[in-house]
């Protein structure tokens, strides 16, 4: 560890101990006091998005304690009584409830696999593009699904996929015998979801990878074409290297939420008929818990969902920093 | 001169005609002294108490109590709204409303028995004789609002009229194809294939789609031709009574013979393919686009298509018809109005003038009350002939369903209130009233079912086990219908899995409460 001179530069971290070897050594919380004191300018900074969080993200966990209460709204959180684990145990036992979770896993890591590097490949071929007029049309274009309502991209998939909607027109016109309605069968039903999700998000989620392509340092680019590596070559060896960093940070995130698949999406695609394979945990929780007032088992689930979500942040973070030094903290 | 005080103008105009015009003389004031009261009232995630509306106002200076509303009068999410007044602990001194859809009956009951909501019973014997006199007459509808302790907490909506949805048939396709109206489930059968093969529309094409309809759940209504039934009331999935049993139609053994048959009937092409995901598109699509045949629909709305389509398609005729007769030869109708809704007014548990209060409810049934909750202001939306009130012709013609610009002065509101079906009589047309002559005269309409309330108990054995079945049921019937499932192979595997998650459960919880509740009404 580098020994520090001036004190004025140890806020770069908190961790770092102060260098001033010459006064009586320090409690740790004398230390901390000191340094808020010495740096009360950043603190200050600091303390809207504290509050921010305090208020809006930590205060409202004490509502977590619904999961374990028969919970009334009209008695409320205190005034309920208190259940233990019941809750919990209506869902463990519940074959539908793992159903979801099972559909859940699936849908977010074929996802992952899928709809994951779809932008990336995007945003390295949009760098590729040499025709600025051309390269910036193809952006924009590939921007606008994002903005368009998932209620309107519904009914467009509904409308392409119905029986007589034009992708079953052209499967006829290229030999299919009968027409397929496409979103009363369950086998369908994730292929369709995942595909229309990429076609709404990709362009929009590129934009990220794009700006970490624009800080790659052209001079690396010039010493490669002064070497003669071909345009693949610079894409491979010094693109997609230099982007890394970014693309573990969001990999992170994503599996952060990877039980998280959007509800209203499925809710507008979805049909009894292909419950099987598109009903997911935040699905099952509407219709066995909000519709009927349930707030207690439906915080339960989304308990259970919290705490898996945590499990698999905490997972990914430490296996990226073990083998790329790349890490959310 | 703003709108408001063109309003108020009408008012104190009416007001002035308004005596000896109608019925007995004019109410006196329940209060001596001006009364305010806070309501908390939303309604169709779009209307909020609001007390300039015309209706308010005029039942302000009928009565001397004048609402305040304390929910925001424009559009939000109405069951949000009432949850979070719920939860803020907070009661007004009158609480009402509806969700999208779905009345509160069980919320007043829950929080009513918590104490959130004023037991209602000795009240109304006391202060409400026009309410009294309706819960006398009608067994069923006292038993039907009753909460699980017997105790009532709410006023109910009472709808009026029978008659919901209807069948329908394009006429003009029948009198094409040399076709008589089908009279029984065979005959029926005969006419989709008829439109199905023999190109009615004339185009060439064989575009038709024999029987559409807005909701897939109408396509298992059909399993009422082979004498199953699809659901106990006017929503759909709920449960009936059988011989004094509460059965869920969709377990119940004849549903097996009648889904398979609508299974076969989907498969055929007689029922649109794409039933499950057209929608509220549906009549809009296929009666514009001159598609449909046959279809299951409410009778007013369904019967102007009449009128809307008459200059775009040559010669179109979608005409109601009675029910064909089912295998049995008996002729009935599932679907009607239900005379007493989930919905209507409670109140808090902190009014500080509950004597007041049920008077001011009693009002709605009163003569002068429920002219005025039904029609509006006179002047402004109606005027009385020969001593009844008929709409202005502005109304009748005016933007928007009449229904629409009634709530929009604060009538028709799911509020405690009779309502009189004449309101709705003027602004159907010919046709419609055609039909629903026919059907009232014909005695089609089963009685709906009003539904059953469920104390704590009970409620936690429903909320745990009633969802997955019925997402279960759902999941089952969809998959035989499409042909992903045989029927008589799965139909005791079916019966199990309802076994395993609890249907038996369901039902004893449900049966008990039933006799509870309607013991003493029949």
């Amino acid at each position: 560890m580098s020994v520090m001179t001036d004190p004025g530069v140890s806020h770069t971290s908190i961790l770092t101990p102060p260098s001033e070897f010459d006064l009586p050594p320090l409690t740790l919380g004398q230390r901390f006091i000191a340094s808020i004191l010495r740096n009360w300018q950043i603190y200050l900074m600091l303390a809207p998005m504290v509050i921010y969080f305090l208020i809006f993200a930590y205060r409202p966990m004490l509502g977590l304690t619904i999961a374990f209460k028969d919970f009334s709204l009209f008695k409320g959180i205190w005034g309920s009584p208190w259940v233990g684990l019941e809750h919990f145990r209506t869902l463990f036992e519940d074959p539908y409830f793992w159903r979801a979770v099972k559909n859940t896993v699936i849908i977010s890591g074929l996802s992952l696999i899928f709809a994951f590097p779809a932008p990336i490949i995007l945003a390295l071929m949009f760098n590729e593009l040499r025709h600025q007029g051309f390269k910036r049309m193809a952006q924009t274009i590939a921007y606008l699904p994002h903005f368009i309502s998932i209620v309107i991209v519904a009914g467009i998939v509904v409308n392409f996929f119905a029986p007589s909607g034009i992708v079953n027109l052209i499967l006829m016109k290229l030999g299919a015998e009968d027409p397929t309605y496409f979103l009363t069968k369950p086998e369908w039903f994730r292929p369709i979801f995942i595909g229309s999700n990429i076609w709404k998000e990709a362009g929009f989620e590129s934009i990220i990878y794009l700006a970490a392509i624009a800080g790659v340092s052209p001079s690396l680019y010039e010493s490669a074409k002064v070497d003669g590596a071909t345009r693949f070559q610079m894409m491979y060896l010094i693109t997609l290297p230099c982007i890394l960093p970014t693309i573990l940070i969001m990999l992170i995130i994503r599996i952060g939420n990877l039980l998280e698949v959007s509800f209203e999406y499925v809710i507008l695609l979805y049909q009894p008929a292909t419950y099987e394979t598109a009903d997911v945990i935040t699905t099952w929780i509407y219709r066995q818990g909000l519709q009927n007032n349930n707030y207690d088992v439906a915080t339960a689930a989304g308990v259970f969902n919290a705490v898996v979500a945590f499990t698999l942040v905490i997972t990914a973070n430490r296996l990226s920093r073990r083998l790329s030094k790349t890490s959310l903290w | 001169m703003t709108l408001k005080t063109l309003l108020m103008g009408a008012v104190a105009s009416a007001a002035l005609l308004t005596p000896g015009s109608y019925g007995p003389a004019k109410a006196e004031p329940i209060v001596s002294e001006p009364l305010e009261l806070d309501v908390f009232m939303h309604f169709r995630d779009k209307y909020g108490w609001n007390t300039d509306w015309p209706v308010a106002q005029k039942v302000a200076e009928a009565t001397g109590i004048t609402l305040n509303g304390t929910a925001p009068v424009g559009a939000g999410d109405s069951r949000e709204l009432f949850n979070l007044m719920i939860a803020s602990g907070d009661i007004p001194d009158i609480v009402g409303g509806e969700f999208s859809g779905a009345g509160v009956k069980e919320a007043f009951d829950q929080y009513g028995m918590e104490g959130a909501f004023l037991p209602l019973n000795d009240l109304i014997a006391e202060h409400a004789p026009d309410i009294q006199k309706v819960l006398d007459e009608n067994p069923t509808i006292r038993a039907a609002i009753s909460a699980p302790d017997g105790n009532i907490y709410y006023i109910p909506y009472l709808p009026d009229g029978d008659v919901g949805r209807v069948w329908f048939v394009r006429q003009d396709w029948l009198d094409a194809l040399g076709l008589e109206q089908p009279r029984t489930v065979d005959e029926l059968y005969d006419v989709l294939v008829a439109f199905r093969d023999k190109d009615p529309n004339g185009n060439g094409q064989a575009d038709e789609v024999p029987y559409f309809n807005r909701h897939a759940e109408e396509a298992i209504r059909l399993v009422n031709l082979w004498g199953a039934r699809s659901t106990g009331s006017d929503s759909y999935h709920q449960f009936y009574i059988e011989d004094g049993k509460v059965v869920h139609p969709y377990a119940h053994e004849n549903f097996k013979v009648g889904i398979s048959n609508v299974a076969a009937w989907y498969q055929e092409g007689l029922i649109d393919k794409e039933i499950f995901t057209r929608k509220s598109r549906a009549r809009d699509e296929l009666l514009g686009g001159n598609m449909g045949g046959v279809t299951h629909d409410w009778v007013a709305s369904t019967a102007a298509y009449n009128d809307k389509l008459a200059a775009e398609i040559d010669g179109f005729s979608f005409l109601p018809m009675a029910p064909p007769a089912d295998i049995n030869g008996k002729v009935w109708e599932e679907h009607g109005r239900i005379n007493v809704k989930p919905s209507g007014w409670a109140i808090g548990y902190s009014n500080e003038h509950p004597e007041e209060t049920i008077k001011f409810f009693n009002f709605y049934f009163t003569e002068e009350g429920q002219r005025i909750a039904n029609f509006g202001v006179e002047g402004l939306t109606y005027y009385m002939v020969d001593g009844n009130p008929v709409f202005k012709d502005s109304v009748l013609n005016g933007d928007g369903s009449v229904v629409a610009q009634l709530w929009e002065i604060g009538a028709q509101i799911p509020i405690g209130f009779p309502q009189d079906y004449e309101y709705e009589r003027q602004w159907t047309n010919d046709l419609a009233l055609k039909g629903i002559e026919m059907y009232t005269e014909g005695g089609y309409v089963v009685e709906q079912f009003p539904g059953i309330a469920m104390n704590a108990e009970e409620k936690a054995i429903y909320d745990k086990s009633w969802p997955n079945i019925l997402s279960f049921m759902q999941e089952s019937y969809e998959k035989w219908i499409l042909g992903a499932a045989d029927v008589e192979a799965e139909w005791s595997d079916y019966q199990a899995q309802l076994e395993r998650l609890g249907y038996s459960d369901v039902l004893a919880a449900l049966q008990t409460a039933y006799e509870r509740q309607y013991g003493g009404s029949n």
